[in-house]
């Protein structure tokens, strides 16, 4: 079954098409992998599934429910996950409270927050947002404030405020970046097994051997558009994206 | 000098113009948003307590006032707190999308066109020689305790209530939400929660509170005039929140107090000659400044008015 299907969608900035008539479907439970050079689009296209941009053409579809027109936070809560290139977090709030932040609890209301009558709803989900911190191993930095962790820490507490949510997608905008190779392991565990319970993911990544050995499909984007898709291996054996990242070679030009 | 009576104006003024500031404070402080126009709530619910309270003007009279509805004083609150609340509604709905300093400018722009429009408009509030002897709410009923302890007591009491509410919110997921909002509103709406409503809900909440402290200050003051809601009283409540640091209700109440504290002290010295007064008055501001600046660079307070969220940190 195709959880999001990306249709003929189209971005420009200026003369620039940035996503030019992309498609393509990533299936339900799949670990998809999104590659192409600098500027192929990847980052964009991001934006758009998770409504930052509007696209002037085409359509997302995540379970049957069109996405473009939609508000980003509605998006969000339809169930599309998102990291970016450079971590997002609350810089002043704990860890912890980074992640209680990103799920709902009903003392986001006025009334409720000054009566109080959250209290239990918020003990389950602190003990909860620990199990998520354990998760990505953040388990002892769980009362330190965001903006004293690592680049990578601080990935990682991006990619656990989004599962806390239980999304039904996850775009992960380079998640290695800045992690420890100790980290990049446990993380690719991790995500193996968010896998194997149902979560589809999608990833952009310039690691590619740390990319190649953990999904199963790649989506091979140049100059906004999908230049070739396929298992790991065909991917890395083609021709056409070896010249695509090392340009082509002289005897072609 | 009368120290009591020192004592009792220090305690008024600085829990009405304390609950302006800890209004402030949820929008700045803990909501990101930067308002340079607190003082038009401030001036709404003054101006709309006295058009609510007042005799209708009578033919005789200089007045040119038109409004005048002689309703009762709780009357006169309850419209105070509309007042506000409709003005927080006008500058907040088409000020929803702007961000920082645009949202500065924009609410400091409200303000004044309030201002200008109380200094302007003779048949609002007689313009600039505004209403004076204003009628001191519930003054028979009160009549067993002097009136200017019953309103600072009043006054003391309404900014404890005021503190009680902001704090229960900001110790809740409410005020978490706020400063994730203030931290990274992108980061927010990306976890599924539409900023936009806790920016609206923020500024509709808190202002009505503003609006009440300004229908008290008129029971203190008994008058109301344009110079009484220029900008400086916005300025003054900014000064006091930055030097008791923002994002902290108790610190708020701490730099009001010094604030007010310093002023009334300066008031309170007996100057021989008029000259001496006018001095005075210019050195208060600028020893206001240099303690302003003071406070920034090492700000004293930093640990005591430190804010902790004890649910989350259990």
């Amino acid at each position: 079954m195709t959880l999001l299907e990306i249709s003929d969608v189209s971005k420009s900035f200026g003369g620039l098409k940035a996503v030019n008539r992309c498609a393509f479907g990533v299936e339900q439970g799949s670990l998809m992998g999104l590659i192409g050079p600098n500027g192929a689009g990847k980052s964009t296209l991001f934006n758009l599934i998770s409504g930052l941009y509007e696209p002037e053409s085409g359509s997302i579809r995540l379970d049957d429910e069109e996405l473009v027109g939609r508000r980003p936070a509605d998006i969000a809560s339809l169930g599309v996950g998102r990291t970016f290139q450079t971590p997002r977090s609350f810089p002043t709030l704990s860890c912890l409270e980074n992640l209680l932040a990103s799920v709902p609890s009903s003392g986001e209301q006025l009334v409720p927050s000054i009566f109080g009558t959250y209290r239990a709803e918020e003990r389950t989900a602190v003990k909860n947002a620990r199990e998520h911190l354990k998760q990505v191993g953040l388990e002892a930095r769980a009362d330190d404030r965001a903006d004293e962790l690592s680049g990578g820490e601080l990935r990682m507490l991006e990619v656990a405020r989004q599962l806390i949510r239980r999304p039904k997608i996850l775009l992960l905008d380079e998640p290695t970046a800045g992690v420890t190779p100790t980290l990049q392991t446990h993380l690719a565990e991790t995500l193996k097994g968010l896998r194997d319970r149902g979560l589809t993911i999608i990833v952009v990544e310039h690691n590619l051997a740390f990319l190649l050995n953990l999904v199963e499909h790649v989506v091979v984007m140049v100059h906004g558009s999908v230049l070739t898709q396929g298992d790991p291996d065909a991917i890395r054996s083609d021709p056409e994206v070896v010249n695509a990242y090392l340009g082509r070679r002289g005897s072609d030009a | 000098m009368n120290w009591v009576q020192l004592a009792i104006t220090v305690v008024t003024v600085v829990s009405i113009l304390g609950v302006v500031t800890l209004v402030l404070n949820m929008q700045y402080g803990h909501a990101g948003l930067i308002n340079f126009g607190v003082v038009a709530y401030f001036a709404a619910g003054a101006y709309t307590y006295v058009l609510l309270t007042q005799s209708p003007p009578s033919e005789t009279s200089l007045d040119q006032y038109v409004i005048g509805l002689n309703l009762p004083p709780w009357v006169g609150f309850i419209g105070a707190a509309l007042a506000g609340l409709v003005f927080a509604a006008i500058t907040g709905w088409p000020t929803l999308r702007l961000r920082g300093e645009y949202l500065a400018l924009t609410t400091f722009a409200f303000a004044e066109v309030f201002h200008s429009f109380t200094i302007n408009e003779q048949r609002f509030a007689n313009g600039t020689r505004g209403l004076v002897g204003v009628p001191r709410p519930y003054r028979e009923e009160l009549s067993f305790l002097d009136y200017d302890l019953a309103l600072a007591l009043a006054a003391l009491l309404f900014l404890i209530i005021v503190y009680i509410i902001f704090e229960r919110m900001v110790r809740s997921p409410y005020g978490r939400a706020l400063e994730a909002m203030r931290d990274d509103e992108l980061a927010l709406i990306t976890t599924g929660k539409r900023s936009s409503r806790f920016r609206l809900e923020v500024f509709l909440f808190t202002a009505p509170f503003a609006a009440l402290a300004g229908a008290i200050y008129v029971a203190y003051t008994t008058l109301v005039i344009p110079d009484l809601f220029t900008a400086e009283v916005t300025f003054v409540v900014w000064i006091a929140l930055v030097l008791g640091g923002e994002g902290s209700n108790r610190g708020a109440l701490l730099g009001i107090t010094l604030v007010v504290l310093f002023e009334e002290l300066i008031r309170a010295i007996p100057f021989d000659t008029i000259r001496a007064a006018q001095i005075a008055a210019s050195l208060e501001v600028a020893a206001l400044g240099v303690l302003l600046i003071v406070f920034l660079r090492w700000q004293p307070f930093a640990s005591l008015t430190k804010s902790t969220r004890k649910v989350a940190r259990s």
